[in-house]
């Protein structure tokens, strides 16, 4: 099993970023964000006891943390994980049909991940990208004004490339 | 043809801008910084600068509206024991609003020097800026920006030789629309669930970690250095009675043209959509609009030809929220809009508060039923009634954010909800 705990260098974030806050607690929401960062976008079975100790909380603390915000994972995703808007001005510009013809393309439905392990599928409230319809995202990459096309190229060669 | 009036996109549309922070001042930034801490012009007290914010008549631009001015009167002027905060709303997750993200992404130091402002006027010495979780590349910006100003010691201690020192921290979120209501933001700050807090106690008594606290939008924040620049006057001037300035009005939907336009206050709603957006796209009738976001009642297009600020839109029966103006053409299905809505909210709500929790719940397999075109009178009415059962009675506006559009879709098409009636 993989180590659960930070290395020297993002050690050293932790540092920076508890050095911004009064209390360390109040770093906890980057901190998760780093662990997932280090561990391929999602948090596996004892980082939620490791940050606890690391900023003087509880488990039960850092728990309720995890469950509350959505991109707080405590299932490996895919390598692409893919949010596709489908909220109120998206949805009737696109969005919604994006979002279907990524269900038809990948096999899989909102929430869940290929077998291969290289798409997780997710249905997204807005991002604040409504102009550019549809738009998705694609772990941190926004993309705007998406194609059918563009989109089957990119799963395409994603599959052969195997990444 | 309608021009668009430029006081925050200024810089943004003027071609080849590269928002940075050479080019920002050398478009003139940074001067509004200069004249109230620097020892050339005599400077200003921060005293004197909240006095400016408040003669200027600006409004917050988060949703509510609040005068900005008066809320940071609420603040002690002179924290002894505690310090002061100023945190910056950049959550911007309401659906159908995204000028924050485009000021930021496309000029990141206007905002910045309006929060810089901010601190100052409010006595803070560590200001934080809340940006939600998915919009990292947002994120990487903003926080490029922020390196540049410490490199340049225009943050970080002694700015200007004034003897003003101040740190910035951009915050990110982790995905929950709640948070972009203050008192949930600062608990997310803190570290924990993004619930809302029973108020009072108000964050200017107790905020972030428990210190007095204000909370503002970004685009609130980057009208203050053209304030100081120009006096209270020039702002004031702009705009209608009561409701100053300008405003980023987020234009998206079944127009030709969405995007971002900077209109005076109270500029004409139709003229927005027309001159601005384009029109309704693919050469289509218009059927309805959603003035400020998702949680303001839709409107019909009769009933659009109003000026288009706080007041006016509040008066024809919705809100002008955080300028969020959403279009819809003739073939667009009102049920859809109403399932799209509640969807929304109900996963957002953060269950805190019976009514929000179950009422947003009831009321999405309420509209579900009319998508099976399982509806009726009865359920119509009982839509109307879950959703008034809401209204204020939650610890949070969400609360209110959410039923009022719901009943809102059966009273201005009530025609609409006929049609899904089971037969
Ligand atoms: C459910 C809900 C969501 C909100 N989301 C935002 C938001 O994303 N951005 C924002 O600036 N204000 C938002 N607000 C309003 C804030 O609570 C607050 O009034 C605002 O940030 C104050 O800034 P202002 O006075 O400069 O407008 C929201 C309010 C509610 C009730
Ligand atoms: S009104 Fe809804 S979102 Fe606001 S505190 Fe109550 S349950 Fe949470
Ligand atoms: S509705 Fe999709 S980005 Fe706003």
């Amino acid at each position: 099993m993989a180590k659960v705990a930070f290395n020297d260098e993002a050690m050293r974030e932790v540092e920076t970023l508890f050095s911004r806050y009064p209390k360390k607690i109040n770093a906890l929401l980057p901190l998760l964000h780093l662990a997932q960062r280090e561990n391929e976008g999602w948090l596996p079975p004892g980082w939620d006891t490791y940050l606890a100790k690391l900023c003087g909380t509880t488990v039960n603390h850092v728990r309720g943390v995890v469950t509350f915000y959505n991109m707080f994972r405590t299932v490996k995703p895919g390598r692409h994980h893919i949010m596709v808007c489908n909220c109120l001005p998206c949805g009737v510009t696109g969005g919604g049909a994006l979002l279907e013809h990524l269900e038809h393309k990948l096999g899989i439905h909102p929430g869940n991940t290929t077998e291969d392990g290289l798409f997780s599928l997710e249905e997204a409230q807005c991002l604040a990208a409504c102009d550019q319809a549809p738009v998705m995202m694609v772990n941190e990459d926004l993309r705007k004004k998406v194609t059918f096309d563009e989109v089957d190229a990119w799963i395409k060669q994603t599959r052969s490339s195997g990444e | 043809m309608a021009q668009e009036k430029l006081l925050l996109l200024k810089n943004i549309r003027t071609k080849g801008y590269a928002a940075d922070l050479a080019a920002y001042r050398a478009a003139g930034g940074y001067k509004a910084l200069e004249k109230v801490l620097g020892k050339s012009q005599g400077g200003m007290t921060p005293a004197q600068v909240t006095e400016a914010v408040k003669a200027s008549g600006l409004r917050g631009r988060g949703g509510a509206g609040f005068p900005c001015g008066l809320k940071w009167t609420f603040m002690p002027a002179d924290p002894k024991d505690k310090p002061n905060y100023l945190i910056c709303n950049g959550d911007e997750s309401e659906p159908g609003t995204f000028k924050d993200h485009y000021l930021l992404m496309n000029d990141p130091h206007l905002f910045l020097e309006g929060m810089i402002l901010g601190c100052y006027a409010l006595s803070c010495h560590h200001g934080y800026i809340y940006i939600r979780g998915e919009s990292m590349y947002l994120i990487h910006r903003v926080r490029k920006a922020i390196d540049e100003l410490y490199a340049e010691k225009l943050l970080g201690s002694n700015i200007l030789g004034s003897g003003f020192d101040l740190d910035l921290t951009v915050h990110p979120g982790a995905g929950a629309y709640i948070c972009g209501e203050e008192t949930a933001l600062l608990d997310s700050l803190e570290g924990k669930r993004g619930q809302p807090r029973f108020k009072p106690p108000f964050p200017a008594q107790a905020g972030f970690n428990g210190c007095p606290t204000t909370v503002n939008n970004v685009e609130t924040l980057a009208n203050v250095p053209f304030i100081i620049n120009n006096g209270p006057e020039a702002f004031a001037k702009l705009g209608t009675e009561g409701n100053s300035g300008t405003q980023l009005v987020s234009i998206s939907g079944h127009v030709q043209k969405p995007g971002v336009y900077e209109v005076e206050m109270g500029h004409n709603l139709k003229s927005l959509i027309e001159d601005f957006g384009g029109g309704v796209r693919g050469g289509l009738k218009l059927k309805a609009i959603i003035p400020g976001g998702a949680s303001s009642p839709i409107m019909r297009p009769e009933s659009i030809d109003i000026p288009y600020d706080f007041d006016s839109v509040m008066k024809a029966g919705s809100m002008r929220g955080s300028g969020a103006l959403m279009v819809f053409d003739e073939d667009t299905s009102i049920i859809e809009l109403a399932n799209r809505t509640i969807r929304f909210f109900n996963h957002e709500s953060c269950g805190q508060c019976t009514p929000c929790r179950e009422g947003t719940f009831w009321l999405k397999n309420l509209i579900r039923d009319f998508v099976d075109n399982a509806g009726s009178e009865e359920l119509m009415q009982r839509v109307d009634r879950v959703a008034g059962s809401i209204l204020g009675n939650t610890i949070c506006a969400f609360g209110d954010a959410a039923g009022a559009p719901m009943q809102a879709f059966g009273r201005v098409f009530p025609e609409e909800f006929r049609k899904h009636f089971l037969r």
